[in-house]
């Protein structure tokens, strides 16, 4: 178990957090290498079967993340983002999986302390509630 | 693609000169934007927080018409436009010729590290031995003399402080591309002399000069000086004005006869700067103050070297100069340094704080001290520092430093809790602005914000703890000592260097303060044609203004050109016919580029080779040693010829450097853009064992550099990246460019000010206009008002606008008609006028701007309309046009400001009633100095140089009283109407109740809006809570609706002044501009689509689509979108529960087979 890295699929908007992690890498802080980013246009366009793909494809977990809210390049698109996490998380469970293992986040495009911390953060989070069972459980 | 037909220049890249040349840029000028500093976005790429959103947003002014010109992701970040050439290190250095020809000579700063061969990785920064406080930081932490300017930036090219480096050229060792070359040993050729009678002068400057490198001789007298310049040439020769014998100017003027080129400084003492001033008139290129400071003088010669040895003089043939060069910060270590500031720790100026705060400045984002690492838990705000202050010489308010200092309250405590304590010593809460009112009432009943009306005047330091302690008198005049965490020293504006500078070249007026003065009613132009300012060059601005005022500029300088010749018209290049490839299989070309072995190494290679040629879509995987170089360019353009594949994707790193590459590459492969990529795998070093990263940070980890051999982890990541490129890549199934016709007409809606500006500036550029004005005159509330408070008569400005509005031929008026009907959408409306008599005609037209003014407030406050002594502002305002206005019976007159506004329901600032009381005020003393006059008020709204009439009105003994909503003055009203009236009020200072005689009770009631809800609705437009226009974005975007198409100026707005509201009328016509220059409306890239076979109707992307861009067609039941008023955001793709709706680059099968290749 001490050996699980888990893999995070990451959606991050265009405009603020997608730059937050080229922040982060101009300014060489490191985060986990184990996410992978998708870069979308805005937090909005994040389409719930997205994740439950990602999810169900053997992800460990899944970050959804886009500009404050206020800010949103596309005026209200991370303001529809939270509604549909919000409902995404109750019905995660029903899938097999743990609300905890999907999480939404606001981080600005100069904030890339703030998006090394939450990266390494969420990989810790996942790390403690061990790998998804989504791949066993379709194995069986 | 634009054509470009005319030149602009704007000068000053921060965010009015970003704004100002994307609006040229967006009507198809060329422009080149310059800045002296080495990025772009000015004091803003330092401010991650605005006020109101207290975030960013700023990418909101990117181009929404044909968006792709531009680019695609955060502003702060970037700015690439097809028509924008970004010129960064660089300053004018003189400028001929006349406006609409303008010859400019530009200077360009050597950075010593070649931009295209720098990769950013930072091996530089780990070497280089010196450290300086680093300013993008404002000196609160430190950087090497190879640095970043600004951390988030791209290009992301290290530059080198020349003025620091010791030349140990260890740097250049370090590079593995040879980015660097310093050339320091070229300095030994650059030969000085320096003039002046005093011996102990000319040794210390060789000396100096020597030991940085330069070749120094010196001469005692003008005489020697001569001897010395006739023997041998020199580049540089310093020289002291007072000399005996022959004095400074005097060898200037006979240096230059013999060597025309020969660069001089001048150095003087404070008593000769006048002399210093002419002598760079005869030729002198700058002047040093003596006693001077080595580093300053180091600086000055290194810059004047670096100008020679770079030989980076370009000239540029211009229509029309921008300039909008910003302003500085008052230094409150100047002068007395009452707080303390540099002496008493903790002590800050509001920039620092903002860095304080930021997650790239000192502290990490984390609400701790800079110098002790303390966590903040209480701050205090000191305003007006370096303004509204006679003793500095600043009677002027700085008009931003309140809301900034509310703002940063409130992120205290966001950032370090609700527990933080914040409070803000003020004079005036200049809670101005729309929407600033509510946001200052919010931080003090929600956020418990202290505010405190007193000015502090001693800052000092706690003995023990070395917290900053402050004192002050309170209003009550009661002594008050408290000691903080950290005092915020909200510094006012100075002049940028850059004023003077134009003012020089330009020969442009400035005001007493040294800011550029602008036409009374128009705020972008000077009294110089041709040269017009935006922004806060001529006096510090929030954004939204700025933004208007930089917009204002734009459309002042395209007029220029446009009467010039330069025309405005895009032109649609005539594109060749891209392949349809839509039932072709995928065939991909793969470049990736090795970096010579710095981004994959050979292995790395064969193994990747292989794998990807595992996927049938990959036609072929080519490896370059150098993508970015033009070998390597020729060389991948070659195979994709000769495979003749119908998909590229380039795996590299600096995406942004293949912008153009890419688009040649589209046009000779006939490929749609959307079917070529780039691909990043530059990708930062990730280490799964981090300790704790608020630590990890820049230069702390040389391990970290990126460019050792990599594992095999490092290349997986790679891997993945590509992976997920290509399988967006290989579904991408590109739609052909639509666009939508035109009908290129305007219309306006009001004709006060705002509306015939608009009106004009449209139909000065060629295009109709429809001017639509409920009454039967034009003029609105310029018909009543006399004159602006510095004197300019408005009634003179009204007739000659009249008159240019009647007399131009595009300007189509239709007094007495109101708008009865409207439908249709950008470049395709469909209006309906209807006049006094009931006739309609029907309008076509492409976008409408709203100019539908305000009026003043009515009241039933303080016995209005029941006593005849209580009048409005307005009433005495026509009163006092009046020739024949009697004052004998006029002893008293008592002035009540804030009648019934700044509370709710009408919980705004109306901006104008405070000039406008103290414009009266001293007309009535200018009348009969006899009169006393009274201004009740809460707090007095004077932003910028309109202060000085506040000061002003003081000096003449006007009597200024201060009161509290929860305790308004009262009324004592007599029994008979000519019996006097009497106005109570306690006086804060003397703690009494007073009872004024009203001989005249004049209430300022402030503005209320005049736009119907109805009126707006038909245009899609919305409007706020009272009443006003509902701008898409208050800071970015101030005179647009969400409705591409649909503008706003005036007081429709927000309340405003006259000139403000015409700054505001050409930001609207501006922007009206970018639409009607164009013959077809162009579409984005990524717009979004329907498939109408699966579409079940439910309409639920038409209630999401936040621009209005979804419709139902009912004639033939389907969904339509309109592609040009579409920004792609997915928004309905997410919502759709069919999947019908789509969004271009981001269909489904794209998304889900790049998260199938993340996950391999």
């Amino acid at each position: 178990m001490s050996k699980f890295e888990p893999t995070i699929v990451a959606f991050f908007c265009n405009w603020c957090t997608y730059t937050a992690a080229d922040l982060a890498g101009t300014s060489r802080l490191s985060y986990p290498p184990n996410i992978k980013i998708i870069r979308m246009m805005c937090s909005g366009m994040v389409d719930p079967k997205y994740v439950i793909k990602a999810l169900l494809e053997g992800a460990d977990g899944v970050i959804v993340s886009g500009c404050n809210p206020g800010d949103c390049h596309y005026i209200n698109g991370n303001y529809k983002a939270r509604r549909r996490i919000k409902l995404l998380k109750e019905i995660l469970s029903r899938f097999g999986f743990e609300p905890e293992r999907l999480r939404l986040t606001w981080i600005a495009a100069s904030d890339g302390v703030l998006l090394a911390e939450i990266m390494q953060k969420m990989v810790e989070q996942i790390k403690a509630l061990g790998p998804s069972q989504a791949k066993m459980k379709m194995v069986i | 693609m634009a054509q470009k037909t005319g030149k602009a220049m704007v000068v000053g890249a921060g965010i009015s000169g970003i704004r100002a040349a994307l609006d040229l840029a967006e009507t198809g000028y060329g422009v080149t934007l310059i800045d002296r500093a080495p990025h772009i976005g000015g004091i803003l790429s330092q401010l991650d927080n605005q006020f109101p959103t207290n975030h960013c947003g700023m990418c909101k002014m990117l181009p929404l018409i044909e968006r792709d010109q531009s680019s695609q992701f955060c502003l702060r970040k970037g700015l690439f436009h097809e028509n924008i050439d970004i010129m960064l290190n660089t300053q004018i250095i003189d400028v001929d010729g006349e406006p609409g020809k303008f010859s400019v000579a530009l200077q360009t700063k050597p950075t010593w590290v070649d931009p295209e061969q720098c990769m950013g990785c930072g091996a530089c920064v780990d070497v280089c031995p010196v450290d300086v406080p680093d300013e993008f930081n404002e000196g609160l932490s430190m950087r090497k003399a190879i640095y970043l300017p600004v951390p988030h930036n791209i290009p992301n090219t290290y530059v080198i402080d020349t003025a620091a480096c010791t030349n140990c050229r260890e740097c250049e060792k370090a590079c593995p591309t040879e980015a660097i070359q310093l050339a320091f040993e070229k300095r030994k050729v650059f030969d000085i002399l320096v003039v002046d009678d005093e011996l102990i002068v000319r040794d210390s400057l060789k000396e100096w000069l020597s030991e940085d490198g330069f070749s120094v001789e010196t001469a005692s007298s003008g005489p020697d000086a001569l001897k010395k310049l006739a023997q041998k040439r020199f580049n540089l020769m310093l020289t002291d004005i007072k000399m005996p014998g022959m004095d400074g100017v005097t060898l200037l003027t006979k240096a230059l006869e013999t060597d025309p080129e020969l660069c001089v400084l001048m150095m003087t003492a404070y008593a000769t700067v006048e002399t210093a001033v002419e002598a760079m008139k005869i030729g002198a290129r700058d002047y040093l103050m003596k006693p001077f400071d080595p580093e300053k003088m180091l600086a000055k010669v290194v810059e004047l070297y670096e100008a020679r040895e770079s030989g980076n003089l370009t000239t540029l043939d211009v229509g029309s100069l921008v300039f909008c060069g910003g302003t500085e910060y008052y230094n409150p270590a100047s002068g007395k340094n009452v707080y303390g500031y540099g002496d008493v720790p903790h002590v800050v100026t509001n920039l620092e704080l903002e860095r304080i705060f930021s997650g790239t400045g000192p502290s990490k984002g984390f609400l701790t001290r800079p110098l002790d690492g303390k966590p903040i838990e209480k701050i205090a705000w000191l305003q007006c520092v370096g303004s509204r202050d006679l003793q500095c010489d600043a009677d002027f308010c700085s008009s931003v430093c309140c809301m900034i200092a509310i703002k940063e309250a409130l992120l205290a405590k966001e950032l370090g809790g609700a527990h933080v304590d914040t409070i803000l010593y003020y004079m005036d809460m200049r809670s101005y602005g729309k929407s600033f009112q509510r946001y200052r009432d919010a931080a003090e009943s929600e956020h418990h914000v202290k505010f405190e009306r007193a000015r502090v005047h001693t800052v000092s330091s706690d003995s023990i703890t070395g917290d900053p302690v402050i004192r002050y008198v309170r209003t009550d005049g009661s002594i008050q000592k408290e000691t903080f965490d950290l005092v915020v020293l909200s510094v006012g504006q100075r002049p940028s260097p850059g004023n003077q500078q134009i003012s020089t070249l330009m020969d442009v007026p400035l005001n007493h303060w040294g800011f550029v003065e602008t036409e009374p009613f128009s705020p972008a132009v000077t009294e110089k044609a041709g040269v017009v300012v935006g922004g806060s060059f001529s006096g510090l601005k929030d954004i939204s203004e700025s933004v208007i005022h930089a917009s204002a500029a734009a459309i002042e300088a395209s007029r220029v050109m446009h009467a010039t010749g330069g025309s405005l018209a895009v032109e649609p290049e005539s594109e060749s016919e891209l392949r349809d490839v839509a039932r072709e299989d995928p065939r991909i070309l793969v470049a990736v580029c090795t970096c010579r072995g710095s981004l994959l190494t050979q292995d790395d290679a064969d193994r990747w080779s292989h794998r990807l040629a595992r996927d049938p879509v990959v036609e072929r995987v080519v490896f370059l040693e150098q993508g970015c170089t033009k070998t390597g360019w020729e060389e991948l353009m070659a195979t994709a010829r000769e495979t003749a594949v119908n998909r590229v994707l380039l795996a590299a790193c600096q995406p942004y450097l293949f912008i153009n590459n890419l688009k040649e590459m589209s046009r000779e492969l006939l490929l749609d853009p959307a079917l070529l990529d780039v691909v990043d795998i530059r990708l930062p070093r990730q280490s799964p064992s981090v300790e704790s990263l608020p630590n990890a940070t820049a230069g702390d980890s040389p391990e970290n550099a990126g460019l050792e051999p990599r594992d095999l982890h490092d290349d997986d990541q790679q891997f993945s990246a590509i992976a997920m490129t290509l399988s967006r890549l290989k579904n991408a199934d590109p739609l052909p460019m639509a666009f939508l016709e035109n009908h290129r007409q305007a219309l306006v809606v009001g004709g006060g000010i705002a509306g015939m500006y608009a009106s004009l500036a449209i139909a000065d550029h060629g295009f109709p206009v429809a001017l639509v004005e409920r009454e039967e005159t034009l003029g609105g509330n310029l018909a009543w008002l006399n004159h602006t408070i510095e004197g300019h008569s408005m009634t003179a400005q009204l007739e000659e606008t009249l008159q240019k509005v009647e007399n131009h031929p595009l300007v189509d008026v239709h007094p007495g008609s109101t708008i009865t009907a409207s439908f249709g959408e950008v470049g395709d409306f469909y209006t309906t006028v209807t006049d006094a008599v009931g006739a309609s005609r029907t309008i076509q037209h492409a976008t409408v701007i709203l100019a539908t003014g305000g009026s003043e407030a009515g009241t039933q406050s303080y016995g209005y309309g029941d006593h005849p002594a209580v009048i409005t502002q307005k009433e005495l305002e026509s009163r006092l046009g009046k020739a024949e206005f009697e004052t004998d019976d006029l002893r008293s007159v008592v002035m009540i400001q804030c009648v019934d506004s700044r509370e709710e329901p009408r919980n705004y600032c109306s901006r104008v009633c405070c000039p406008t009381s103290l414009k009266h005020a001293l007309k009535l003393k200018e009348i009969d100095p006899g009169i006393a006059v009274y201004i009740l008020y809460r707090d007095m709204m004077t932003p910028g140089f309109v202060e000085r009439y506040f000061t002003k009105a003081r000096e003449k003994g006007i009597f200024f009283i201060q009161y509290d909503p929860d305790n308004k003055p009262g009324l004592v009203m007599p029994a008979a109407s000519q019996d006097p009236l009497y106005v109570s009020i306690v006086d804060p200072l003397l703690d009494r109740l007073l009872e004024i005689r009203a001989d005249l009770l004049v209430l300022a009631t402030g503005i209320v809006p005049q736009l119907p809800p109805g009126l707006a609705a038909l245009f899609g437009a919305q409007i706020d809570q009272d009443g006003f226009f509902q701008e898409a974005d208050a800071k970015w975007r101030p005179v647009d609706a969400l409705k591409e198409g649909v503008f706003a100026c005036g007081i429709a707005l927000s309340p405003r002044s006259v000139p403000d509201a015409v700054a505001s009328a050409q930001a609207a016509a501006q922007h009206s501009l970018k639409i009607l220059s164009r013959k077809r409306l162009p579409a984005g890239k990524i717009v979004s689509t329907v498939r109408d076979s699966i579409c079940s109707r439910c309409e639920r992307c038409v209630d999401t689509c936040p621009y209005g861009a979804r419709s139902l067609d009912i004639n033939n039941d389907r969904i339509l979108v309109n592609p040009v008023m579409c920004q792609g955001c997915g928004d309905c793709a997410a919502v759709c529960p069919n999947g019908a709706a789509l969004v271009q680059g981001f269909v489904d099968r794209q998304v889900l087979d790049m998260i199938d290749a993340a996950l391999n």
